[in-house]
């Protein structure tokens, strides 16, 4: 009713200025009074509208995406589906669950921020447990069952040399966000992967560490069950050969080993300038507090296992000279616009936890996906065949994308291409490797513990 | 077909069930001997592992590969059987678990060790990171085929001469013994039979599954082999059978649970074995349960039937 | 310093020294996992594979009380083994007493042991997520000890000191109480320790409750031995304690002790002879051995296998 008159009112008031005889208006009596008060809620009106429109300038717009090199699709389906294959039980969870919480997260925030326009991101998450079994099952059933668009995961590179040739075979998009294997991509061109493979990380490493520590001599430790920790170790070893530094001594221990207390005994025995260890996050915890326990003070060398916010939290002072090269670091003093976002969003997600790397290149796989999927720009209507190819092709053109990870591309092989991250724990923070040995520049800087 | 589909089981998963199903079967063999080994996961690996290489390193057929896996098998499972089946119970059991995870550290430190004695770099089992890009060559067909060779065999074999004498072993050693059974004889070749049949599906999964690596083969796989025989009942062969086929299938089903999944999964396979008695295929349990279903008399001595 | 005046401390390399330290520490930890194993095992003649399970809610239990309920480490141990003990003598009423009551298979008791893993695991994964959980950075005295010629910190010490009360404890009260009297009867044969007026079933929910204890104690000593606690930590300690209570004489409890150390001296010296890859090998193999020729376990008697 009041809506009405209200209209009524604006009509006869607008027919006033066009028309010579003033038309009367619709109650003249109540127009005057409501004329103030109309006049008040178009002000409110518009005071609301500029509001909003800056708060969702402020905050909704993420700072991942490509937001300017894609038009915002128009007529993609209501719903784009696609799925995630993560170890969400068993020991691997470890991993998955981080995995999964980001993939999340990066879909809540596209989807509110209408990245993908007037249609919506769906994930579909299936447990691989961690099994080769389970994974192929997975990826079988969202591919073929529930016809999703792409497939983010699996986990483990072991789960993703079963699982992958069917998403492969079946001409759909699967992006590897923890897959760090030899080899992997070469399965096939809809393979792809935004981690950072180890020989893309240890050998930049190695060479700051040898400019700035002077390492000629240095003990190896990895575990010698897991395709993760092994790769690591090739390169660790081929890098350490090609730099002319001598390997004391090889130590290995198998996955779940808690006690490493013989390992490095025999290492340290032997005098290093620098313990070389390939290891995962659960595991460097206890090298790192076992190796400073039985009397090492020198530095200690990871891969991206290392490279989890719990380390250095639950190391404390033990961590003191911890030198990692990662893709991605929570600690990174310099980091990127995207990835402080990220850090900021995760945790007020997720209390009381902190993203690690996994999260971080999960995230970014999402983002990376989603981006595909706007500049795919595929009709509704397009069999699925033709709306997975265009997803492809579009995520195969992604150059210099700004993600936590930093600027990212892919490589003609569809493996990532982004800096990595090399430094070293100094003061308990963590800090660029070459600036803080730069300055010092004397092989015993590293403090002792 | 869509019903299956429809409940979560795809060919793949078919496909594993069926392979779950031989694997069950070759428990069984040694089980209805009354034995209780674990050593099938290690034989599994034996399998795989030289069939792969066998018809990678020289381009093989799978049908080769099979009979080159399976062999391979019952060559190691004979050495270790003769001396290793004087162990009994649980014994058996520990003894044959050491040997699997002998085998599986062999195997991921293979490449290591054959360099160090040629004296030149090895690159068999690749270790840890284990042998991936193996072609997808197996097909339902081949499983079912496989599945119902071995199910004719067995058949065969239970109303042998053989299979009478595996069933004495069972029940009584002493007594086989002394009605002039060879007991070393009939355990040795249970041993290698069930070696063989193993490594047979061992092979198949390894192309079924494109990559294999020593973490497959481990302790976690030879109970889950137990299980399978054990869930479905080792009175009949359809038990194991029965058992590969529910305990594959399964977890499929169940991913509508999400994250419940594991709970579901295992109070099932718990309720099965505290109220099933006998697994899932037990005729006289069911039979049993059937009279008492259909309000007939409830036989007095049904509960002391299993002592 | 004060050891190293003595001559056989100075013939060694500082290196074996510290080993010797290793391996003293690293098997008062196995063997404080492997003597709740072999009390089930002892009494019952079943291999409880979900005593890791228990072990592994016993360390969450002490966790939860030190970090949320801020009660005193100390105290938060005897809290700890209550509850795994409640945990495991709901074990045996769940998984065990149904199966036992029917004089079912040791083997459908393993694998209902399985089923009750299975459930417990998942069960902590849903209440205490999979991220691994620590006690704060600090709560725990690892400064080692200075101006030893070795290095050992404090915890190693108490943990060493508790764990060697808790076996003493145990010895006491199975060799030299009436109880313990009780619990090797039945152990001995049930039927018979029952004609004598021994009440089996409360022997039973005892020595599930004391084996649960144990895991329990266990549980919260490793966690803060090592300090890092998943769903899944059990895993890693399941198979070796399996191999502890073997080398040790199954369901022997000095035997357990001395098994511990053992597997521990094996794997600490076969790091320091410069072999890490093959510790695990040489462990199995030892085992095998050891089953072969002394098929009853180094100091275990010889069970009946039921038909």
């Amino acid at each position: 009713m009041i809506e009405r008159r209200y209209f009524c009112h604006l009509y006869r008031y607008a027919l006033n200025f066009m028309v010579a005889n003033p038309v009367p208006l619709c109650n003249e009596r109540e127009f005057k009074m409501k004329r103030n008060v109309m006049a008040l809620i178009s002000v409110l009106i518009v005071f609301v509208l500029a509001f909003s429109t800056t708060l969702a300038q402020d905050s909704e717009q993420p700072l991942v995406g490509s937001w300017d090199e894609c038009p915002t699709p128009e007529n993609l389906p209501e719903t784009v589906t696609i799925g995630a294959v993560f170890g969400l039980s068993e020991a691997v969870a470890v991993y998955g669950t981080s995995q999964k919480q980001a993939v999340e997260l990066a879909v809540e925030e596209i989807n509110t921020s209408g990245y993908l326009g007037a249609s919506t991101l769906q994930v579909i998450f299936e447990d691989s447990a961690g099994n080769r079994d389970q994974a192929i099952a997975a990826m079988t059933k969202l591919v073929e069952e529930d016809n999703v668009l792409a497939v983010i995961g699996p986990t483990l590179s072991a789960e993703a040399f079963a699982a992958d040739p069917i998403a492969q075979e079946n001409g759909t998009v699967v992006m590897g966000v923890s897959n760090t294997a030899i080899g992997l991509t070469d399965m096939g061109d809809y393979v792809f992967r935004d981690s950072l493979p180890e020989a893309a990380v240890i050998p930049g490493t190695i060479a700051q560490a040898r400019e700035t520590l002077g390492l000629t001599k240095v003990g190896l430790l990895y575990g010698n069950d897991d395709d993760f920790t092994v790769s690591g170790y090739e390169v660790f070893k081929q890098t350490l050969q090609d730099s002319v530094i001598e390997i004391l001594g090889e130590e290995t221990f198998a996955k779940g080993d808690v006690d490493f207390n013989a390992q490095l005994t025999n290492l340290i025995g032997a005098n290093p300038d620098a313990l070389v260890v390939s290891a995962l996050a659960a595991e460097a915890t206890q090298i790192i507090l076992q190796a400073r326990s039985l009397g090492y003070t020198g530095p200690i060398i990871g891969g991206n296992g290392f490279n989890s916010p719990a380390v250095l939290k639950d190391t404390g002072a033990a961590s003191e000279g911890l030198i990692v090269g990662g893709a991605w670091n929570y600690g990174n003093p310099n980091p990127s616009e995207s990835s402080v976002r990220f850090v900021e969003l995760y945790e007020a997600r997720y209390e009381d936890q902190s993203p690690d790397q996994f999260a971080a290149q999960a995230y970014t796989g999402a983002w990376l996906t989603a981006t595909a999927i706007r500049c795919g720009n595929f009709a509704a209507d397009a069999d699925v065949a033709t709306q997975r190819t265009a997803l492809r092709d579009a995520l195969a053109a992604i150059k210099d994308f700004d993600s936590p990870l930093g600027v990212f591309s892919f490589d003609e092989n569809r493996n990532p291409i982004h800096d990595p991250i090399a430094q070293i724990v100094s003061e308990g923070k963590f800090k660029p490797l070459a600036v803080v040995l730069g300055a010092q520049a004397t092989p015993e800087a590293t403090p002792a513990s | 077909m869509e019903f299956l589909r429809g409940i979560g089981i795809t060919e793949i998963v078919l496909q594993f069930m069926l392979i779950n199903a031989i694997l069950g079967l070759s428990i069984y063999l040694v089980l209805y001997t009354g034995m209780f080994s674990l050593a099938n996961a290690g034989f599994m690996a034996i399998g795989a592992y030289v069939g792969v290489i066998l018809s990678q390193t020289y381009d093989l057929p799978l049908g080769i590969a099979l009979i080159g896996g399976m062999v391979a098998a019952g060559l190691i499972a004979l050495p270790i059987g003769l001396p290793v089946l004087r162990l009994r119970d649980i014994y058996l059991a520990i003894a044959t678990i050491g040997f699997g995870e002998v085998i599986r550290i062999l195997i991921l430190n293979f490449d290591d060790l054959a360099s160090s004695i040629t004296g030149q770099a090895v690159r068999l089992t690749r270790g840890a990171l284990g042998i991936t890009g193996i072609p997808k060559v197996t097909e339902t067909w081949h499983l079912v085929l496989f599945l119902l060779v071995v199910i004719y065999v067995l058949m065969r074999l239970h109303r042998s001469r053989f299979g009478r004498a595996m069933a004495a072993v069972r029940q009584d050693e002493q007594a086989a013994a002394t009605m002039g059974i060879n007991i070393v004889y009939v355990k040795s070749v249970v041993f290698i039979l069930s070696a063989v049949l193993a490594a047979g599906a061992g092979v198949l999964k390894a192309y079924l599954t494109r990559t294999i690596s020593p973490g497959d083969y481990g302790f976690d796989q030879a109970v889950s082999i137990l299980t399978f025989a054990v869930l479905g009942g080792t009175s009949t062969w359809v038990g194991p059978i029965i058992g590969g086929f529910v305990l594959s299938a399964l977890p499929e089903m169940l991913r509508e649970f999400k994250q419940y999944r594991g709970i579901v999964n295992g109070s099932i396979l718990l309720l099965v074995i505290v109220y099933l008695p006998g697994g899932l295929v037990n005729p006289a349990a069911w039979r049993r349960l059937w009279q008492r279903g259909s309000g007939g008399e409830v036989e007095p001595v049904a509960q002391g039937s299993a002592k | 310093m004060a050891l190293s005046a003595i001559p056989i401390f100075y013939v060694f390399d500082m290196n074996i020294t510290q080993q010797i330290v290793n391996a003293i520490w690293l098997g008062g930890v196995y063997s404080l996992f492997a003597l709740g194993y072999a009390l089930v095992f002892s009494v019952l003649g079943v291999l409880n594979l979900a005593h890791s399970a228990v072990f592994m809610w016993g360390a969450f239990i002490g966790l939860v009380a030190v970090t949320q309920l801020n009660i005193s480490v100390w105290l938060a141990i005897p809290l700890a083994m209550l509850g795994a003990g409640i945990i495991s003598v709901l074990l045996d009423i769940v998984a065990f007493a149904p199966l036992r009551r029917r004089n079912a298979p040791r083997m459908s008791q393993l694998i209902s042991s399985i089923g009750a893993s299975i459930l417990l695991v998942n069960f902590a994964q849903l209440v205490f997520g999979t991220q691994p959980r620590r006690f704060a950075l600090g709560s725990i005295p690892t400064e080692p000890f200075a101006g030893w010629p070795v290095r050992v910190t404090p915890i190693q010490i108490i943990i060493l000191l508790v764990s060697v009360i808790l076996m003493a404890l145990l010895q006491y009260l199975v060799m030299r109480r009436r109880v313990g009297q009780a619990m090797r009867a039945v152990a001995f044969n049930q039927q018979v320790a029952s004609l004598l007026g021994v009440n089996v079933g409360g022997i039973f929910r005892l020595t599930f409750f004391l084996a649960g204890a144990l895991a329990g104690a266990a549980g919260v000593l490793y966690g803060l031995a090592y300090n890092t606690m998943t769903p899944f930590m059990g895993d890693a300690v399941a198979l070796k304690g399996l191999t502890v209570i073997v080398l040790g004489g199954l369901g022997n409890i000095q035997g357990a002790v001395v098994g511990g150390f053992v597997v521990a001296a094996l794997e600490v010296f076969s790091i320091a002879a410069g072999s890490s890859n093959y510790r695990e090998a040489i462990v199995f193999t030892l085992l095998f051995f050891i089953l072969l020729f002394r098929p009853q376990g180094l100091v275990g008697q010889a069970t009946q296998t039921r038909a």
